[in-house]
């Protein structure tokens, strides 16, 4: 009897959930507004699976992923628009350059604890936003880039929102995916250990520095290739976009939060619930009261941190075991 | 090479250390401390509260650089490694404040630490399961950690430290906080280990257990090593006594 669960069982568990997350799309295939939103929910899911990694699993609470999500946008917009390299291809550089200065950036601040460490990276994600306006020659500056219309897969450009529906759900179960094979490795183990206890995981014969920085670098990478499939869907990116703290670098932490922290599904829980929901109420709210929908989503974000402290994944946890002890 | 390597194990001694010191901010925690431990050995550093044990230990395993002085396993100087490197080379340890992974079952903690040896999933899993057998620890497996009692937490500090599968294990006053019966079963778990080939350096308060199975016992008073010998010597040297009746007064 072993506590490790299955492969096969775990694989088939996660892909039969993810499928479940193509029900609505398959309802409301016809409906634009309804998939526009979808695609977003899609795409965040991704990004809160990515950030989970770091943030999560390894308790390094980022606020500053916001940063490679910008440079996976941009190094795909501009190496599409000043060379015409396809994005397919051109998120490979962005996702590699992350992977290189997430770690280089993240190293000196590990050393710092909790809040602190969320500061220093909010910190880097400002002064992203102050090089994205000064870089002219590669962002565009505040006036950003804009990406014509030129239908085409090599493109990644399409007339059917459905496809960049799929599309995005493939990221979402990409970023799943490698989320399991982590934490089904020693390597994800680690993680674990990192963020229990440092100093206990340092003499246990983990090298805690090297575990950070390889999953900083893992984590950095996946949010730079959803920055890269954010350009190429809404085609026109400028640094108050990329660099928002409330719709980009806070939320995918956010998302995470509200689903549950360091588990798999959780912030795709979280994405489920946060962005049709934001969407709905900003496209609801927005005409009356410009803000409004985001005092609704304070509101909602306080009483889950008040309620759930786990996120839905350890509401739902807690209620399947009360529900499986009166059953026995 | 293999012949030169041979030949270091057989003259110098397995676990060496020289002239040690360690400052905090004007005190001397650690004060020249030298002393050596033969392989099989079991020795005992007894000693006054905020006598410098712990800090000591944090020297040996890499917590602390020492400001000067020489750490050596097997002929090697390893005081600039950092623990997770000592740990490689076969220095396991446990904290004086027990430091289970909380969030995490007791055979998690233990694979943390069989990973070293057994990288796969599996067989770390497997390494982990026959550790928690040996310590007593395999009926609580599945358990988080968070849920453990004082002595169990205890146990699952040596079985992550043991999991490593160290030549040397450090043992942080394992013992303290323990009722008789948990100590005499204690007792006889380091034993066990000592028999299969475990050299063991343990800090202890408790002088019954000292006495009961240390070969050594090294006796350290203001960061100092003030006397070092066998049980029933030291524990009856005029300096021992006095350092140790001294904190039974401040106490
Ligand atoms: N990180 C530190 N910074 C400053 N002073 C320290 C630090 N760690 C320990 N000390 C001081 O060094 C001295 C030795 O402490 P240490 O914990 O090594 O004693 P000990 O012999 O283990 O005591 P005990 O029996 O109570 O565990 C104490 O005076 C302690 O206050
Ligand atoms: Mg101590």
């Amino acid at each position: 009897m072993s506590a490790i669960p299955s492969t096969t069982r775990t694989w088939c568990l996660y892909a039969g959930g993810l499928l479940v997350t193509l029900l609505p799309l398959a309802v409301l295939s016809g409906d634009l507004f309804w998939v526009n939103i979808l695609i977003y929910t899609y795409l965040f899911a991704g990004l809160a699976v990515a950030w989970n990694i770091i943030g999560g699993f390894g308790g390094q609470f980022s606020l500053g992923h916001g940063v490679f999500f910008a440079v996976g946008a941009y190094m795909t917009a501009r190496l599409y628009l000043g060379w015409e390299i396809s994005p397919w291809l051109g998120m490979i550089p962005g996702a590699l350059l992350c992977a290189t200065i997430g770690p280089l950036v993240f190293w000196p601040t590990f050393r710092l604890k909790g809040s602190f460490f969320a500061i220093a990276t909010l910190a880097f994600n400002e002064v992203g936003l102050v090089m994205a306006n000064y870089l002219h020659t590669v962002t565009g500056g505040p006036r950003g880039l804009q990406i014509p219309f030129k239908a085409g897969l090599g493109n990644m450009i399409f007339a059917d929102q459905c496809i960049w529906a799929l599309i995005m759900f493939g990221f979402m179960a990409l970023c799943v995916a490698i989320t399991i094979v982590l934490m089904r490795s020693r390597l994800g183990y680690y993680l674990l250990a990192v963020r229990e206890d440092e100093e206990a995981a340092h003499a246990a014969g983990i090298d805690v520095t090297r575990v950070k920085l390889r999953d900083t670098a893992l984590s950095a990478a996946l949010a730079s290739i959803g920055g890269s499939l954010f350009a190429m869907y809404i085609r026109t990116i400028d640094p108050p976009t990329l660099f928002s703290l409330a719709d980009i670098g806070v939320k995918f932490a956010l998302i995470a939060l509200i689903g549950g922290i360091g588990t798999i599904i959780g912030p795709v829980l979280g994405a489920f619930l946060i962005i049709p929901a934001e969407s709905y109420l900003r496209a609801v709210m927005g005409g009356g009261l410009p803000g409004l929908h985001l005092v609704v989503m304070g509101g909602v974000m306080l009483l889950a941190a008040l309620f759930m402290r786990r996120g839905v994944a350890g509401a739902l946890d807690a209620l399947w075991r009360r529900r499986s002890r009166s059953a026995s | 090479m293999a012949a030169a390597l041979e030949k270091r194990l057989m003259t110098e001694p397995f676990f060496s250390v020289r002239n040690v010191v360690k400052r905090f901010a004007g005190l001397v925690a650690v004060d020249n401390v030298s002393f050596d431990v033969s392989r099989g050995e079991i020795v005992s550093i007894i000693g006054p509260n905020g006598a410098g044990k712990t800090t000591l230990f944090n020297l040996l395993t890499g917590q602390l650089a020492p400001n000067s002085g020489e750490v050596r396993l097997n002929g090697a100087l390893i005081n600039n490694l950092p623990p997770d490197q000592r740990a490689k080379l076969g220095l396991g340890r446990t904290f004086q404040i027990a430091k289970p992974l909380i969030a995490l079952t007791v055979i998690e903690n233990t694979m943390m630490g069989a990973f070293l040896r057994y990288p796969g999933l599996r067989a770390s899993e497997k390494r982990a399961l026959a550790i928690l057998e040996q310590v007593g620890l395999a009926d609580r497996a599945n358990v988080r950690a968070s849920e453990l009692t004082l002595s169990e937490r205890r146990r699952l500090e040596v079985s992550r430290a043991l999991a490593l599968e160290p030549q040397l294990l450090l043992l942080d006053k394992v013992m303290a906080g323990l009722n008789p019966s948990e100590v005499t079963e204690s007792i006889a778990l380091f034993r066990r280990l000592h028999d299969t080939g475990l050299t063991i350096l343990l800090i202890e308060h408790n002088l019954k257990v000292v006495r009961a199975f240390s070969e050594r016992v090294i006796v350290l008073d203001h960061g100092a090593k003030i006397a070092e010998g066998d049980a029933t010597t030291i524990l009856s040297t005029p300096a021992v006594v006095t350092a140790y009746v001294g904190t039974r007064k401040r106490a």
